[in-house]
């Protein structure tokens, strides 16, 4: 027995998995490229050669896309152009942060409640009951109306409406994650419970939880948007995609551009998002390899 | 003789709201250094016993019904979880069963060994760290300062299950439980795994306590054996001794049934009949009922004696004391 060598050859390193799984997706990599797309010209908004996206021009009423103004004017002659890259700060601000705040609030108390159990997973989990009970965009309605209209306001409306799935997300991962064998070898060291959450149980909850909060995304655009068109999230005269529809629904007739465009541009952010959220579950699913 | 390292006393362990005890009356003793082999099937309690010992029953359902395990002086099964956790990967260390699932798969490898440096010695991150590398040589995992920051799935079970060990002993145990360490793994990794193990228990003068099912295990490792049955000790003594001359029937049952090489080796040796479930147990010798050699005081529960120069559990014990009748 002790003749048997006790070295072993290093094995080759491999590559991250789960990222070669989503550059083999192309469905997934479209995504990439329309939400980049929109995300670069949010930022580069400023600094971008158009014109002010609130200056009104009275002898440019509702013009058809030309030369001058390429996605044509609007009701009171502004640049259509111009307020849809503004328009888009707004929409993915208000994606971004709205489940930002879903995550932030909703995942501590989905893992207390699934690590402490008892009541307080009890009081937790009826809560979110509640909350779920309502339909999202009414519940997103009601908060936003509750808190006075602006779009800081909407985004935290929409947060709160997104934040039962995160609860219910992570509650159930984390129990998951506690039935693994590494927990209990984690207990046999001696782990304590404040180590056992933040290096063994969110880490591991992370796939799932970074594949929901994708998808949610583009469901807070939506949101914001329908908010925005309801007049409960961004004011005029700053732009936003939802307020822009609400006014263009008054000119369907005259000026069909004016709602062409900021619906496009909905539909290919909340596209982008959904398919790469889709590539992200698929390629962090270890079920199918 | 110096004092036992730990000194285990009619340890029994219930699920809660039953009578009956799925491990009953366990008495054990490991002295510093000692290896004790725990054999038995699947479902004798030697798993419960280890995780016991460790303070890692799932309770509920399952409940300490009794006994004492006297660990340096202090009785393990009166801590309470804090006091548990300073003592677990400190003084007292845990082996698994399943190296592809017993490691966190989102931490690094030197993370997870240097975790339990940092809380029990109150370590530096850099120490810690340092701990941890000297911890996979020692193990003699290969390219140890690559391996240090790599993820689980990027080794191999015999390299996981090596990892474990450098987490077991990282902070120089008095005592590793290891609960059947090498079934996992396929027959070569685990030769190698067990030869890991005796050198560095010969090296650090750690005692263990290895729960197998596989008496080739128990052949390499053991200084002393205890083999259990439905849930009691029946047989306990030196390797040698129990090996050499087994006083009980499941234990000459157990040797029979292993398989052999050569000429001589025939039909594969079984035991008739199965353990009986824990609800229709019998109140005498758990092992009557399969017992080629029952006799009618098998009714009541035969206690621990002397039998030749080791313990056995059984009414006939010592066997040279028997009138062969079947």
């Amino acid at each position: 027995m002790s003749t048997v060598s006790t070295e072993l050859a290093p094995l080759p390193r491999r590559e991250n998995r789960a990222w070669k799984k989503l550059r083999a997706n192309p469905a997934a990599m479209v995504g990439f490229v329309l939400v980049a797309f929109f995300i670069l010209i949010a930022i580069a908004a400023p600094i971008l050669p158009i014109d002010s996206p609130i200056a009104t021009n009275w002898s440019q009423i509702r013009k058809p896309p030309s030369a001058l103004h390429w996605l044509g004017t609007d009701d009171i002659g502004r640049d259509i152009l111009s307020r849809m890259i503004w328009g888009a700060r707004a929409s993915l601000l208000a994606g971004v942060i709205s489940v930002a705040i879903a995550v932030v609030l909703g995942v501590p108390l989905g893992v207390v409640s699934g690590y402490l159990r008892g009541w307080t997973d009890a009081t937790i989990s009826r809560m979110t009951e509640a909350l779920l009970a309502a339909p999202f965009l009414i519940l997103a309605i009601a908060l936003a109306a509750f808190l006075g209209p602006s779009l800081t306001n909407a985004m935290i409306a929409i947060g709160l409406s997104a934040m039962p799935v995160f609860i219910r997300l992570s509650r159930a991962q984390t129990m998951d994650v506690l039935t693994e064998d590494y927990v209990e070898s984690a207990h046999a060291i001696g782990i304590g419970h404040a180590a056992l959450i933040w290096r063994y149980i969110l880490p591991n909850i992370f796939p799932p939880i970074l594949v929901q909060a994708t998808l949610s995304i583009a469901t807070a655009i939506i949101a914001e948007a329908s908010l925005s068109f309801l007049g409960l999230g961004q004011q005029p005269p700053a732009p936003s995609w939802g307020s822009m529809l609400n006014v263009a629904k008054n000119f369907l007739d005259q000026a069909p551009w004016m709602a062409l465009w900021p619906g496009i541009a909905i539909f290919l952010v909340v596209l982008g998002f959904n398919l790469v959220g889709d590539g992200l579950r698929d390629a962090l699913d270890p079920r199918d390899t | 003789m110096s004092q036992p390292l730990l000194e285990v006393q009619d340890l029994a362990i219930r699920i809660r709201g039953t009578g009956r005890n799925l491990v009953d009356g366990v008495s054990f003793g490991v002295m510093p250094g000692e290896t004790l082999c725990i054999v038995g099937e699947s479902g004798c309690g030697k798993s419960l016993t280890a995780l016991a010992l460790m303070g890692l029953l799932a309770s509920p359902p399952l409940e300490i019904a009794g006994g004492k395990a006297l660990f340096q002086g202090q009785d393990l099964l009166g801590l309470t979880r804090a006091q548990f956790s300073r003592l677990r990967g400190d003084r007292l260390a845990m082996i698994f069963q399943e190296p592809m699932s017993a490691l966190n798969p989102a931490l690094r490898i030197g993370e997870q060994i240097a975790e339990s440096v940092r809380r029990h010695r109150g370590a530096s991150h850099r120490a810690a760290r340092a701990r941890a590398l000297e911890m996979l040589e020692k193990v003699r995992i290969p390219a140890p300062e690559t391996r240090l920051d790599e993820f689980p799935h990027q080794l191999s079970g015999g390299m996981r299950q090596r990892a474990m060990i450098a987490m077991a002993l990282a902070n120089d145990p008095a005592l590793i439980v290891a609960d059947e360490p090498t079934t996992a793994l396929d027959v070569t990794i685990q030769a190698q795994i067990l030869d890991l193990m005796r050198r560095l228990r010969d090296e650090a003068g750690t005692a263990l306590i290895m729960i197998t099912h596989d008496l080739g295990v128990v052949a390499e490792m053991a200084d002393k054996v205890a083999v259990m049955y439905a849930g009691r000790v029946v047989e306990t003594g030196t390797m040698a001794q129990v090996f050499g001359d087994p006083q009980h029937p499941y234990t000459i049952g157990l040797m029979s049934s292993m398989p052999a090489f050569g000429a001589g080796a025939g039909r594969l040796v079984t035991i008739p009949g199965m353990v009986p479930p824990i609800s229709a147990m019998p109140p005498g010798c758990r092992f009557a009922s399969r017992c080629p050699f029952r006799l009618p005081r098998c009714e009541a529960p035969p206690p621990l004696v002397q039998a030749g120069d080791h313990q056995a559990a059984c009414w006939r014990a010592p066997l040279d004391a028997l009138e062969v009748t079947a």
